[in-house]
């Protein structure tokens, strides 16, 4: 994987040192100010911390798009068991690969987002949960941490104070569903990974039984620049009420430049990201769709392109901002063919443990690869979006949804992809 | 107390209540449940027990969601019936509708709501699931194909069977539940499995093709296994003892049972039980007339007689004994009998950390408190041993030995006569377990053969 600069726009704040092959280090990261934000923070009480980050509106970067202070400020002050911090390093949504730039170019950035995070709940340890095919990346993060640990950046006197923070890299073994939070925190535990019922909430009993925040890397790696200029000028950044900053765009497919891009959160719409940045649909193609914030968002059509890219005007538009991996088609590409392949990735990963997913994402499978290979009926359109519509909302987590959603929109926008097979046409 | 509104009643809940105890607890709301088991813990994964809560924008678990002041539930909502017959629909597209060859049908969670919120027809046009099953051992028949993922077998195991033996292997839609490694299993309490399985899975590998469940009565007992009390059912029909099956009580034995108490009925049935009085005839015992028999065992219990009476018998019959004995044997010397090595509720421990107690007769305390003391080898001319079956006998008895009670051909081989009497199954009468908890039973099949009550042997023999 290479990844492109877009022209004209510079990498400012997680994607400060990427394709900077000497930032990993962390003699280079210290040169450049690395560290300092978590030096101020230590000197200020959690509280003031906690207050910083929730004038900086940042949102979870994982998907899910939550206020990060406000979940930092669930954790419970007192607590009798010890409280972790969590970093949710499993980027299993496909077409999604910004994590992994910045656990390449910035570990210590992550690192030092997480000294911050741990001072702000008043935790002593943390775990990188990392997904088990990032082998390289692990790598890095170990030397990163084996490096910070010799430098005194982390352990019991953590850049000279007392405060007192181990960290931990946890590698996973290649199931999506480690992406969960409570699906992770098992996973972490040695145990079988399967989302939790909720409540109780990470915040309240998270990783062995102690209050637990789980952040996705790039929140993390947001904590320093956000520490060190203030929670405003990152809140001032976005363009819509209550989202702060900037974030990572992946995109993928058939773009002239796929790469990753960090923009202003909601600065860009699609149709911007695509033309004025990505360089337009390879071949001079016509865009048939756009999946925009991971495979588990609903797909958009080539007329709902002019949304903004922040988490509120998605989901207006009955989509979603995800993990902002955009994922182009381009009219060689077949639409039935695109969602069976993203069905099939969820009725794999499903953990089986609910009864809709379990059961609803194979059938859903299983109906399209029939209607995809000429076998399917009329009948077959309408049993596809009632299956959805049984698994939406309905399972233990957000899994049935993140394969709800992508049917649910394929059938109702492009019917007629899916009726032309049935009648017997050509897959295209 | 708080109180929240189910179906438009208010209600009055505990705190930390959740939605579906507290309509257990209160009995007229009706919530189905597949994985949600009162004594396990919650995993909220079957979906069946959806209810509409106001303000709430998503239909939420009762298993999982706990009870809130002013809290308005729907458990009967088209949106909460929309969801039921989906996850029914959902439950059945990979199950093999087997039921006129599943032992379950007629007493199947999956049947049953099928019936009340399932649709008649299936929309499902592909191939269904299979799996091989892997032996589980001799209590358990497992078969995958039935099986719905509820999981209560695993969280059984792990939860109260004491070993952590059954898993989850694979993920998704090839999710199989099975023992670690395929092994058998260990645990003491396997036949539970059969019962908090929801559905035909995991069946008794004993009472397989064995009889319909709808055609079965049903009887309220005492486990005789051993000193614990255990409450049972009965399931009989046509005088034949079918199966033991737990029945709830949250003070003895909650809702578990374990395998020894489970399957200690077959002598109730047995072909080679005694059922006709007998007397010996040369070097083997010969059917007769209870006339003949009782005459018979009057005349050989002359002299300085030993009773010895079984802590299998009820309080009842020893008190029938006793006054038999005082009548008719002046002089007679009384004991019990009953688990070689424990002869004194003193003796009498916990044998494992959920249900089993040493003393292996449900009646050890009953016998003590009526004033018997435990056989430690007293000789005599002649012994008349009562018995209900249950009841080790002693080693030792030398002379002329009576027997009076539930007894296999070749325990009594010996005996100079038999006079038959009656398993716990063919009487009604109280026990009293270890802590002293006395329980009633009823008679759940007419006793077998010519076989008799203690009381009617007593006043045959007057």
């Amino acid at each position: 994987m290479s990844f492109t600069t877009p022209q004209g726009v510079e990498p400012f704040i997680v994607s400060k040192f990427f394709y900077n092959k000497e930032a990993a280090a962390l003699d280079y990261y210290m040169k450049h100010d690395g560290y300092a934000a978590a030096k101020k923070s230590l000197a200020m009480t959690p509280d003031d911390v906690i207050a910083e980050v929730k004038k900086s509106n940042l949102r979870g970067r994982g998907g899910a798009g939550f206020p990060t202070g406000m979940k930092w400020s669930f954790i419970p002050k007192q607590s009798s068991v010890p409280k972790y911090v969590v970093c949710n390093a499993d980027e299993s949504e496909p077409g999604t690969f910004k994590d992994r730039a910045i656990m390449t170019y910035s570990p210590h950035m992550l690192i030092e987002g997480m000294i911050i995070a741990g001072h702000a709940i008043g935790s002593h340890i943390g775990f990188i949960y990392i997904r088990g095919e990032y082998v390289r990346e692990a790598e890095m993060l170990e030397k990163a941490i084996d490096d910070a640990y010799a430098k005194g950046v982390l352990g019991n006197k953590v850049l000279g104070t007392d405060f007192k923070f181990d960290l931990y890299v946890h590698r996973g073994a290649g199931a999506y569903i480690c992406g969960e939070e409570t699906g992770l925190l098992n996973s972490l535990e040695g145990k079988r990974g399967e989302p939790r019922v909720k409540p109780p909430f990470p915040a309240i009993k998270g990783a062995f039984g102690g209050p637990t925040v789980v952040n996705n890397v790039e929140t993390l790696a947001a904590i320093p620049w956000i520490m060190t200029n203030g929670g405003e000028a990152y809140a001032k950044m976005g363009k819509f009420p209550n989202s702060g900053g900037t974030r990572l765009f992946c995109v993928s497919g058939h773009v002239n430049k796929p790469g990753l891009y960090e923009f202003p959160v909601g600065s860009v719409t699609i149709r911007e990201l695509i033309y004025n940045y990505c360089g337009g649909i390879l071949n001079n193609r016509k865009l048939r769709a756009v999946i925009p914030g991971g495979s588990s968002a609903p797909v958009l059509a080539p007329h709902e392109l002019d949304i903004p890219l922040d988490v509120e005007p998605m989901m207006k538009a009955g989509t979603m901002l995800g993990s902002c991996g955009v994922i182009v088609i381009d009219e060689s590409f077949p639409l039935v063919k695109a969602i069976r392949v993203i069905t099939h990735f969820y009725a794999h990963e499903s953990c089986g443990q609910c009864t809709p997913c379990r059961e609803g994402t194979r059938w859903m499978e299983d109906v399209i690869y029939r209607i995809e290979n000429g076998k399917g009926t009329l009948k077959d359109v309408e049993l596809l979006s009632n299956i959805a519509a049984n698994i939406n909302g309905k399972t233990l987590c957000a899994l049935g949804d993140a394969a709800a959603g992508p049917v649910a929109s394929f059938v109702a926008k492009f019917r007629s992809d899916f009726e032309d097979l049935i009648r017997g046409g050509h897959n295209a | 107390m708080p109180k929240c509104t189910i179906d438009g009643k208010e209600y009055e809940f505990k705190p930390g209540e959740t939605i579906i105890q507290l309509a257990d607890r209160v009995g007229a709301i009706k919530i189905p449940r597949y994985c949600y088991h009162p004594a396990l813990s919650v995993v909220a994964q079957c979906r069946m027990c959806a209810v509409e809560v106001e303000k709430m924008p998503k239909l939420q678990t009762a298993c999982s969601t706990p009870c809130a002041e002013g809290m308005v539930v729907k458990t009967a909502s088209p949106k909460v019936k929309e969801m039921q017959s989906s996850v029914m629909e959902f439950l059945l597209i990979n199950h093999p509708l087997d039921c006129p060859i599943c032992d379950k049908s007629g007493e199947c969670d999956l049947q049953d709501y099928s019936y009340e919120y399932g649709a008649a027809d299936s929309r499902y046009d592909e191939q269904r699931r299979t799996y091989i099953d892997l032996d589980m051992g001799p209590v358990i028949k497992k078969n995958m194909n039935r099986c719905i993922h509820c999981t209560r077998c695993i969280r059984f195991c792990d939860e109260v069977g004491g070993y952590r033996e059954m898993i989850a292997m694979k993920r998704g839609n090839s999710t199989e539940i099975t023992t670690s490694d395929g092994k058998p299993l260990e645990t003491d309490y396997a036949g539970n499995l059969a019962d908090v399985c929801p559905t035909g899975s995991l069946t008794l590998k004993e009472f397989r093709f064995k009889k319909r469940a709808w055609m079965l009565k049903k009887t309220p007992s005492v486990c005789e296994g051993c000193s614990k009390g255990c409450n049972i059912s009965i399931h009989h029909e046509g005088g034949t003892v079918y199966r033991l099956l737990p029945r709830e009580n949250q003070e003895i034995n909650k809702y578990w049972l374990c395998d020894e108490g489970r399957f200690n009925f077959h002598h109730v049935n047995s072909e080679t039980r005694i059922v006709e009085p007998a007397v010996k005839d040369g070097s083997s015992l010969k059917m007769t007339d209870w006339k003949s028999a009782v005459s018979k065992a009057k005349e050989l219990a002359k002299g300085n007689v030993l009773v010895l009476v079984g802590t299998d018998l009820t309080n009842e019959e020893i008190t029938d004994i006793k006054k038999f004995a005082d009548t008719n044997l002046k002089g007679a010397a009384l004991y019990h009998f009953g688990t070689p090595g424990v002869t004194k509720t003193s003796d009498d421990k916990a044998a494992d950390k959920l249900l089993k107690r040493t003393s292996k007769t449900a009646n050890l305390n009953g016998a003590e408190k009526l004033g018997l003391k435990p056989y430690t080898g007293e000789k005599s001319g002649a012994t008349i041993v009562f018995t209900g079956g249950r009841a080790v006998l002693p080693q030792g008895i030398s002379g002329t030995v009576i027997g009076v009670g539930v007894f296999e051909k070749e325990d009594a081989a010996k005996f100079e006569v038999v006079l038959p009497g009656l398993t716990y199954a063919e009487k009604n009468g109280t026990v009293v377990n270890y802590e002293g908890r006395e329980q009633k039973f009823q008679k759940s099949i007419d006793p077998k053969g010519k076989s008799k009550a203690v009381s009617d042997v007593v006043k045959l023999w007057v």
